[in-house]
């Protein structure tokens, strides 16, 4: 009789001990948990943030979520269509950072950054740099309301929805040292699009999170917040492009000076 | 008489310019301090250029030539070719100082007399008014459950140890040479009430059956699955209090498959500044450790990164499909129909149950759990894309909405009873939309 009693009492310790591995394995909090048909779940390639390091149907614990944050091969870019006009515009930018972006920025040769020879040579130069984006009487609505749409959810917590650099941020005082768009009035459209691709002072660089085409169309809105009469085609002549031309000559002198 | 009057306007005159001078100067200094200096440089506090505090002080005991310093402010490369001192300086960030040709020394007397006049005390960090509030309420409740457990052991062993007395006293009062056991006991018991017993096992049997089939139910319903993370991130300091849009992270949600999580550089663009009370700083490290970053002198990248690895928290099986644009863009879904209100969650990011998804104003209500097939599918047939989002736009929704409008109306008579088309009946409910 106690024997039997011992094989039970035996029986049902394994029986715990299992059930409570298993219950262990099911509530940990990183887990998932059960999956019915873990081969259709489970993706064999390698998806966004899902890299179960499988390799040949064998799981390798050390290549867990390595393969599913490398970067592009060197010097590869997207396919962009067949459109002249648009590919010429997405090719990828002609002007290099400044000498020190790779310390203030962190944008490191090593990972795909071209970098100049001097600091600011390149910034002076894009003084000159014409936006590729026309804005004519027929686009510019389009154009604002798509710069709205970018400048909304990349800049506005910053630079403040109407551009006096009082956005959220700067008003809970968590952020300081935006500019009111108001004062940068003798910057050429090309400096303002270098400053948001490869970050100027405190600002990063912004080029992972828009493409060339967006950051273009922000330029045109943001120089709406600069000039009163940005864009606005009922004066005779927009002022677009002689504030421009005028420029010119400054960064002349400016890069003589250098 | 006329010299009264002299004295008088020379009086009026010089209390003029006592009462305006000083204040203008210092208005005057405030406006192009903020204009000209406030982007890269703070009085208090490093930042893209060194704190700007008794600067003057600081440049005269360094030993920099007299006026060399206003010489730097005009232009940075004259004094650093003049003054030793300015040389050092230049040193200081690898970046350099801006050129103010335009200011005179006047102007840049005023920019720092504004400078020095401000109180150390409004040194702006960030976010020190922000009490961490989550996490205090989940601990009490875990302490309370373990007080449960501990109870119930003390009083399963006071039974045992009653029984056991209980037992022997029975032992020694039969004097048999057999000593009963406990299971000599309960059998005994069993075979006394085998009746209510008999009916006691069947009713446990068959909660265990049922129970195992609802937990089968619930295999793969992740309703309120919340992994652990690398850092601890609160959502509503970012999206709410600072109003940062859900898209300038997640930056590929109108774009792409997936919505995105940051990188560090992404994160860097703040926090390259930011750098957290007591509390969060800790947090805030590292992300430092992982872009490579010291914020000592300015903030430097070393180019030494690290991987920060984020666990995934809406995981779908590989045999169905979701892209976010498709639903961000077309659909016109704001991220809080899917995602709840992320400008409260303090705590980390979760699979938030359809109970809550269903609280917030103009969502859409659902019954089956967050991120079942059900759930979407029952979406997909409340969902108006008639009057949506992208009417108007042209292209493939605009063809399908005309030819269910124009052609023969008896075959979509079904559809358009109710007066709104849904994405079901553009084809939402056919299994290959999903699963292919």
């Amino acid at each position: 009789m106690k024997k039997r009693f011992k094989a039970i009492s035996q029986l049902v310790a394994v029986f715990a001990t299992g059930l409570i591995t298993l219950s262990s394995c099911i509530s940990d909090p990183d887990s998932s948990g059960l999956e019915y048909t873990p081969d259709m779940y489970r993706s064999p390639a390698v998806e966004p943030y899902v890299d179960y390091g499988q390799v040949r149907n064998e799981i390798n614990d050390s290549l867990k979520v390595l393969q599913s944050s490398l970067r592009p091969p060197h010097e590869t870019i997207p396919y962009f269509g067949t459109d002249a006009e648009y590919v010429s515009m997405m090719l990828p930018y002609h002007r290099k950072a400044s000498s020190a972006a790779n310390v203030s920025h962190g944008l490191y040769e090593k990972e795909g950054w071209m970098l100049s020879d001097s600091l600011n040579t390149e910034y002076e130069k894009a003084k000159a740099d014409k936006n590729p984006i026309e804005l004519t009487e027929a686009n510019s609505e389009e154009i604002f309301k798509e710069g709205k749409r970018i400048y909304s959810s990349k800049c506005q917590h910053c630079h403040g929805e109407k551009g006096d650099g009082q956005g959220q941020m700067m008003v809970n005082g968590t952020y300081v040292g935006v500019p009111d768009y108001k004062n940068l009035q003798d910057l050429g459209d090309g400096q303002i699009f270098y400053s948001i691709y490869y970050g100027k002072g405190a600002m990063g660089a912004h080029s992972m999170l828009i493409n060339k085409k967006e950051i273009w169309t922000l330029v045109h809105y943001v120089n709406k917040f600069r000039f009163d009469d940005y864009g606005n085609f009922d004066v005779e002549e927009a002022p677009v492009a002689d504030s421009l031309n005028t420029n010119e000559e400054v960064s002349d002198s400016l890069e003589s000076a250098q | 008489m006329f010299n009264k009057g002299n004295n008088w306007l020379f009086a009026l005159m010089s209390a003029l310019i006592l009462i305006s001078a000083n204040p203008s100067s210092a208005q005057d200094g405030e406006a192009l301090f903020n204009s000209k200096c406030a982007t890269c440089h703070q009085p208090h506090k490093d930042m893209t250029g060194p704190k700007l505090y008794e600067v003057r002080q600081k440049w005269e005991e360094g030993g920099a030539k007299e006026g060399s310093i206003y010489q730097w402010v005009k232009n940075f490369q004259v004094a650093k070719a003049n003054d030793p001192y300015a040389n050092e300086v230049s040193a200081w960030s690898p970046t350099s100082m801006t050129i103010f040709a335009d200011l005179n020394n006047e102007q840049i007397d005023a920019i720092f007399d504004y400078v020095d006049a401000q109180p150390l005390s409004s040194e702006g960090g960030g976010g020190e008014q922000v009490a961490s509030t989550g996490g205090s309420g989940q601990k009490e409740e875990t302490s309370l459950g373990w007080i449960w457990y501990v109870l119930a052991g003390i009083f399963i062993v006071i039974i045992l140890s009653v029984g056991g007395v209980r037992r022997q006293l029975s032992n020694i009062d039969s004097d048999e040479e057999y000593q009963k056991t406990y299971a000599d006991e309960i059998r005994t018991w069993m075979f006394r009430n085998r009746k209510s017993v008999g009916v006691g096992v069947l009713v446990i049997v068959l909660a265990i059956i049922v129970g195992v089939l609802l937990q089968l139910g619930q295999i793969g319903v992740l309703s309120a699955y919340q992994p652990s993370q690398p850092i601890q991130f609160p959502h509503d300091i970012h999206a709410g209090e600072n109003d940062i849009d859900c898209k300038y992270c997640h930056n590929s949600a109108d774009k792409s498959k997936t919505a995105g999580i940051p990188t560090v550089n992404v994160c860097m663009n703040c926090h390259k500044q930011i750098q957290g009370n007591e509390t969060q700083a800790e947090q805030i490290a590292k992300i430092y450790e992982a872009a490579g970053f010291s914020p000592e002198g300015g903030g430097q990248y070393s180019g030494e990164t690290e991987n920060l690895v984020w666990n995934k928290v809406h995981v779908l099986p590989d045999h169905v499909y979701f892209n976010h644009s498709q639903h961000v863009v077309v659909g016109g879904i704001d991220c809080k129909q899917c995602h709840g209100d992320m400008t409260k969650q303090n705590e980390l990011p979760r699979v938030v149950p359809v109970e809550e998804l269903n609280e917030i104003d103009g969502n859409i209500q659902l019954t089956k759990p967050t991120l079942t097939m059900g759930w979407c599918i029952e979406c997909h047939g409340e969902k108006e894309i008639a009057n949506g989002p992208v009417e108007g736009k042209g292209g493939y929704y605009d063809e399908i909405h005309k030819r269910l409008l124009e052609n023969d109306k008896s075959l979509y008579q079904d559809y358009l009873e109710d007066g709104k088309v849904t994405v079901k009946e553009l084809g939402g409910w056919e299994c290959a939309k999903c699963h292919y």
